[in-house]
């Protein structure tokens, strides 16, 4: 009896910090952090895209009607042999479907707690990825409006069977996600990004269209590799009825940079 | 009072035990059937990449040379027919991928994560209890040796004891001194899937790809036996290559997609975006020249 009673005390008393630390202090429940404060991956700084997948489609502009890998549809095909060697270097080329697609460097910052910006040098374009519930506005606009969200990690409640904790306990269904990384340890996560209220752009320099209808699902995430270097990924998931056939899925990465010494911003043409 | 001394050491850890194992955060399921993504890299990766094309590719010189000998023929050889892809590239190739996981039966914890491609079978097993790389003098396999851990809701890998491998289907190298760290992440129903390859021969710095499969639910994974046969009469001992200066196909490349033969050569320099801005200085090799009539 006595041994039993001091193991369910021993468990008790490890528990209480545990359970302490989710308790809301009593009175107002506090306000949950700002984005920028809540962020789990810091993205802000200088990084210049490496251009090693597709690189006959990205690093120059490819002949009139090479759509090859892309999944356009009848009406897709038709608008991109529409294009003409003249329209290169079009401002289309640079919309929110597909400048990270560039040869390009970004420049990522805090506008202000609820809004990251990205500034692109090739084309010299601005996105504004705003942590908002706000509807988008009435205009369109080429890198049209984009809502962002932390997915913090382990707030997905779909653990791996096995797993440390495993069992598929996650971060509970339907609750909140839990503070990443716990007690003050590393904090891992991905920045989720949905645009929407574009105007019509190409996917490729050559034309190939997506249009208006167009939603951008992108998935940004931080690694470091195995030399030291920084990098972020961004996965980026085109879904047009109108052009597409099926959601385009492509994956580009950035390796950071020291400053902004290499930067270059060269304009894109409207006409 | 001993007993009771003892019982409390027990119940602190037990509670010890508790907190240390408490997990930092959730790993994400990857286990099911994932259908390759071709939206990029199309070309190299389905039908096979050109020979010649090694734009974009942190290579170094030897490894360029070590292509430029490479003939494509080598792999008509009853001993280069059967190969799989070796990890630091399967996950390019074609064919659907099955991830599972293995857990001890007793404790319920995960000893393994599996992966199976389905093009030539490739199995590599991903360790998830702990244990060390084994030692450099240990067998080096096309799916070399790999270890995981999880970063938040990323599976981290890291693999060694490769055998001599490719980087590219079109005779780019791999060293059996390369090693990989790859990265799983899952978004919904996509795994985004990157591989960090570095390579002190044949890589001037590492090598970053990724590319990308949707979860398949009704996917399926058939067996791919493979028997080597002799498909090319050839003397005992014939390897097909070119000697160094004798390759008359590395331009081909560049002159059929207008391109300057420098930058179909790769190298770091080729991946820059100011590289696209010296691509407009460069010449371009004239248009390959129309085959003569037959006979």
């Amino acid at each position: 009896m006595s041994r039993r009673l001091m193991v369910v005390a021993g468990l008790c008393l490890a528990a209480v910090p545990l359970v302490a630390q989710q308790q809301p202090p009593q009175g107002a429940p506090p306000a949950p952090p700002a984005p920028r404060a809540a962020a789990p991956i810091d993205l802000t700084g200088y990084w210049v895209s490496i251009v090693n997948e597709d690189w006959r489609w990205r690093m120059v502009t490819p002949p009139k009607g090479d759509y090859s890998s892309v999944p356009l549809n009848a009406d897709g095909r038709k608008v991109a042999d529409g294009w003409t060697p003249e329209m290169d270097g079009r401002c289309e080329a640079y919309g929110a479907a597909a400048v990270m697609r560039m040869p390009t460097r970004v420049h990522i910052t805090w506008q202000d707690d609820n809004t990251l910006k990205v500034e692109t040098d090739a084309g010299t374009q601005t996105r504004m990825l705003r942590f908002t519930t706000d509807p988008p506005p009435a205009q369109r606009s080429l890198q049209g409006f984009s809502v962002a969200a932390w997915e913090m990690a382990g707030g997905r409640g779909a653990g791996f069977p096995g797993g440390p904790g495993g069992g598929g306990g996650g971060g509970g269904r339907g609750g909140p996600p839990p503070p990443a990384g716990g007690r003050g340890g590393p904090r891992f996560g991905s920045l989720r990004v949905v645009t929407t209220n574009l105007t019509e752009g190409w996917l490729r320099k050559n034309g190939v269209p997506y249009s208006e209808n167009a939603t951008v699902t992108e998935y940004f995430d931080r690694f470091k590799s195995t030399n030291g270097d920084e990098w972020f990924m961004v996965t980026t998931l085109v879904n047009d009825p109108k052009y597409l056939q099926q959601e385009f899925i492509t994956s580009s990465h950035f390796k950071k940079e020291a400053d902004g010494a290499k930067w270059k911003p060269s304009a894109c043409r409207t006409t | 009072m001993r007993t009771n001394y003892r019982n409390a050491l027990i119940g602190l850890a037990l509670a010890a035990g508790m907190l240390i194992s408490r997990p930092a955060s959730a790993q994400i399921d990857l286990s099911g059937v994932w259908a390759p993504l071709f939206h990029e890299d199309q070309p190299e990766r389905a039908p096979g990449p050109e020979i010649g094309d090694y734009a974009g590719l942190p290579i170094t010189d030897a490894a360029r040379m070590r292509a430029l000998t490479w003939d494509a023929s080598l792999l008509t050889l009853p001993e280069h027919q059967c190969k799989p892809h070796p990890s630091t590239y399967g996950f390019r190739g074609v064919g659907n991928l099955r991830i599972w996981a293995d857990l001890d039966p007793a404790t319920q914890q995960l000893v393994k994560i599996n992966t199976h491609i389905q093009w030539q079978e490739q199995k590599r097993e991903i360790w998830m209890d702990g244990r060390p790389h084994p030692p450099d003098y240990a067998a080096h396999t096309w799916q070399g040796f790999s270890t995981g851990k999880w970063e938040g809701d990323t599976l981290v890998v890291t693999t060694t004891h490769l055998k001599v491998g490719w980087m590219r289907r079109n005779g780019l190298p791999l060293s059996d001194n390369a090693t990989m760290e790859d990265r799983f992440y899952r978004h919904g129903d996509v795994l985004t899937h990157v591989s960090i390859v570095s390579d002190p021969y044949y890589l001037s710095e590492p090598l970053v790809k990724t590319n990308g499969f949707r979860l398949a639910l009704n996917g399926r994974m058939d067996p791919y036996p493979c028997e080597s046969v002799v498909e090319v009469v050839r003397p005992k001992g014939a390897v097909p290559n070119h000697l160094p200066g004798t390759n008359t196909a590395i331009e081909e490349y560049a002159s059929k997609h207008n391109l300057p033969a420098e930058a179909a050569r790769g190298g770091a320099e080729t991946a820059l975006p100011e590289f696209a801005e010296k691509i407009k200085t460069m010449k371009v090799p004239p248009p390959p020249s129309p085959s003569p009539p037959s006979k």
